[in-house]
């Protein structure tokens, strides 16, 4: 079914004969380019994870975070246009903050997912707007222990034990699934930033070619007292080192990474490792959207 | 000049001192309203006058309002108030139980007026005894203009209040008849017209009973009917003296008759 | 007045005010609030069987003092917010209720003459709590809490009388021999001792009349 030309893709409030909003789809396909970003929920808490392609060598390492806090107790990553993923969580942060003024206490997950989605489903029914370019992972830890969503552009949400958006989302949903079955008896934290990290380097395996940053936040209750926090330092390096071995022994190390993290420049704030492949130095992302 | 301007506040207050005649003020009804709750039932009860100032304006008005056929109202304060008030919630209420397919409740009644008078602040000066029956039972209710509400199973409001309670507080009893009611009620209303100089003339009574239709009983009490003169006053023909008689033509009227042919 | 000055009389002309005695305790099983009954316009009791303990959630009440209208309406107001709130992300907390309390008098202070203590059972940490909310919109957590016109000839009685973890008849005693002394002195308080406890199993009342507490 061809929809070029017949008008439907022009307005957000309008449906096509067939009953679909093309404005939503095309954003599901500015998400569906975007970078991998991954969420896993443990035993007692959430582990975010994401992929930052290094678009130029002029960028600072470790500088241009990417994983923000909605809360104390609430991360948030997401795969698509980075300026609406910036616009999403700065309305998540009011939601929470209005949330806490009135009730003084801290928002629970499932409301804040309910009142965010609301937001995100707003934009895609007015012609004054578009809708949300971004697939949003989030979650954390409230009285009811931990809880995992991920929200598409058309504001629908469901909650995950592991969710991925992104290019390399299909590597990483069925990585996930396996992963999650096989700690069925028992998830600890440190185990899910190790396998998320795994994830991430796996997922990128498709798109070699690219330098990449990880990037890694978690919220638990033993490790993070509830918080959510980057996780840097000797985990994050285990968890880079893990990550590499896992892909050497799945794919007999195709290539030999060197590691240049621990520039003099970097500061401590965000742990985060540069991969450095010898490829071409300038790789621009091509946004094209194409409809078949 | 930015910010509020107070001058027309200051105006208005030195044209008040300066002024001989008298600024507007509201008519305010000086009113003994009592309501009580017997065995399966409520009654409400109110004197009938309604005064400006010292004078009495009307000997025989009207102070129990119907909100919907089971539930009724006694006002007392501001006459225009009670009465705009009560039919505004009346048409309300009705309009709402059009919508629910429900027949009216008295709480409903009472918290639409009580968030009504206090969105007002006080400047609606309606002061009312809300009763009535519902499918929850019988109720009785007091509203004060600024929208606070009490329960009770006895209750009086207006400058009457003071002696109507008096009677109450002395002769009520729980679980009473319907008549026994009655006959508190309007003893209550007699206290305040015969002992309040804001409350006169008759009783008028409204019994709701549980599952039966409201009685609206007005002028149940009529104890101050005017007596028959003993005497006439009439003067007989006569009695002044003609002293001269001048008969004096204004204007001259002619009469003629004209006749008028339609044309064509 | 001239417009500039501003009248200072709180309570606004003919307005009905609980002049009165309010108070709320936590013990060990919970908490139980406490009220006189009295309510006034100017010299007259407008009611002598006032009930001044409204229900804000299943197991959070109040104690309203200031202006009755006011109460009522920041009581029902607070209520209706609790209700959805319930709907929405289930239970309330009584520091919940008590903050939704603190911003509507906080935000409404130039309008509003109203002391409220809110106090409520928490069925998760089985613990009672008692919130006091005063005139500007302040909010403090208490052990207790006393408060209307007659609570300021019972602070030092209070003060040295008061033990954390009490029994419940310690309590009921504790709050029924204050309450008895702020009616005594306080001429804006009266008629009967209105009390409901909040515990585990569930919302109880109690009431006492004067033959009862005035002689104790």
């Amino acid at each position: 079914m061809t929809s070029i030309g017949t008008g439907y893709d022009l307005s957000n409030s309008v449906f096509s004969p067939d009953g679909r909003n093309f404005q939503v789809e095309y954003a599901v396909k500015a998400v569906e380019n975007g970078a991998t970003s991954i969420g896993i929920k443990c035993d007692d808490g959430v582990v975010f994870a994401v992929e930052k392609i290094v678009t130029s060598k002029l960028l600072v390492p470790k500088r241009n975070v990417k994983i923000q806090g909605i809360d104390r107790h609430i991360g948030c990553v997401y795969s698509g246009l980075i300026p609406d993923g910036r616009h999403f969580v700065n309305r998540g942060r009011e939601e929470a903050s209005n949330f806490k003024k009135l009730y003084s206490n801290a928002i629970p997950i499932p409301a804040f997912a309910d009142r965010i989605g609301q937001y995100v489903q707003a934009h895609t029914l007015y012609n004054s707007v578009r809708p949300f370019g971004v697939t949003a992972i989030f979650g954390g830890i409230d009285e009811n222990g931990p809880h995992l969503y991920m929200l598409e552009p058309s504001g629908t949400y469901w909650g995950y034990k592991g969710a991925a958006t992104g290019k390399g989302r299909q590597t990483a949903k069925a990585e996930l699934e396996k992963v999650i079955d096989q700690n069925s008896e028992g998830f600890s934290a440190r185990d899910a930033v190790k396998q998320a990290a795994k994830i991430i380097y796996m997922a990128h395996e498709d798109n070699k070619e690219k330098d990449f940053e990880l990037e890694i936040s978690w919220c638990s209750k033993s490790e993070t007292n509830g918080l959510h926090k980057f996780v840097e330092g000797e985990l994050f390096d285990e968890a880079v080192e893990y990550a590499k071995k896992e892909i050497a022994g799945d794919e007999d190390s195709d290539s030999d990474n060197a590691m240049s993290s621990d520039d003099e420049d970097a500061g401590p704030d965000v742990a985060t490792t540069t991969e450095t492949p010898a490829t071409e130095g300038n790789a621009d992302r091509d946004g094209d959207i194409e409809i078949e | 000049m930015a910010g509020l301007s107070f001058d027309n506040y200051q105006r208005n207050a030195a044209l008040a001192a300066k002024s001989h005649s008298q600024q507007p003020k509201a008519t305010s009804t000086g009113t003994t309203i009592v309501g009580v709750k017997y065995a399966n039932g409520v009654i409400i009860a109110a004197d009938t006058r309604s005064t400006q100032g010292p004078i009495v304006a009307n000997k025989n008005c009207a102070k129990l309002h119907r909100i919907s056929p089971r539930i009724w109202c006694a006002g007392a304060g501001t006459a225009a108030d009670t009465e705009a008030v009560t039919q505004l919630i009346g048409s309300n209420i009705e309009l709402h139980s059009l919508y629910t397919s429900r027949e009216p409740r008295v709480v409903s009644a009472l918290q639409m007026l009580k968030q009504h008078l206090f969105k007002y602040q006080g400047h609606i000066g309606a002061y009312l005894i809300v009763a009535g029956t519902d499918p929850t039972g019988a109720h009785l209710f007091s509203i004060h203009a600024h929208g606070s509400t009490d329960v009770g199973y006895y209750l009086s409001l207006g400058s009457g209040s003071l002696a109507a309670m008096a009677v109450l507080e002395s002769h009520w009893e729980p679980e009473m008849s319907k008549e026994a009611a009655v006959e508190l009620a309007s003893q209550a209303i007699q206290a305040g017209i015969f002992n309040d100089l804001g409350s006169g003339s008759n009783v008028d009574v409204c019994v709701m009973e549980v599952g039966k239709d409201a009685e609206y009983l007005r002028n149940y009490l009529t104890p101050n009917v005017r007596e028959a003169k003993q005497n006439s006053y009439k003067f007989a023909r006569g009695t002044t003296a003609v002293l001269r008689e001048s008969i004096i033509n204004v204007c001259e009227i002619d009469e003629e008759e004209v006749c008028v042919h339609a044309a064509a | 007045m001239n417009g500039i000055q501003v009248d200072m009389n709180r309570l606004k002309k003919g307005e009905v005010s609980l002049g009165t005695s309010i108070m709320a305790v936590t013990f060990k099983d919970g908490v139980i609030l406490g009220a006189d009954s009295r309510t006034t316009t100017g010299a007259y009791i407008a009611n002598r069987v006032t009930d001044k303990l409204t229900r804000i959630h299943d197991k959070v009440w109040c104690c309203r003092s200031g202006s009755a209208a006011d109460t009522q309406a920041v009581a029902d107001i607070v209520q209706y917010y609790l209700d959805l709130y319930t709907t929405q992300y289930g239970t309330p907390s009584t520091k919940t209720a008590a903050s939704v309390f603190k911003t509507l008098c906080y935000e409404n202070k130039d309008n509003l003459t109203a002391g409220i203590i809110v106090a409520g059972f928490d069925d998760d940490t089985k613990k009672g709590e008692v919130y006091s909310v005063p005139l500007g919109g302040s909010i403090h957590k208490q052990k207790y809490a006393i408060a209307g016109s007659g609570s300021t000839f019972i602070y030092g009685y209070c003060d040295k009388n008061f033990k954390e973890d009490m029994t419940k008849d310690e309590t009921i005693h504790f709050i029924k021999h204050s309450l008895s002394q702020a009616i005594k002195w306080d001429g804006s308080s009266g008629g009967v001792i209105r009390m409901v406890i909040l515990t585990e199993s569930g919302v109880e009342r109690l009431i006492f009349y004067p033959d009862e507490y005035e002689n104790l």
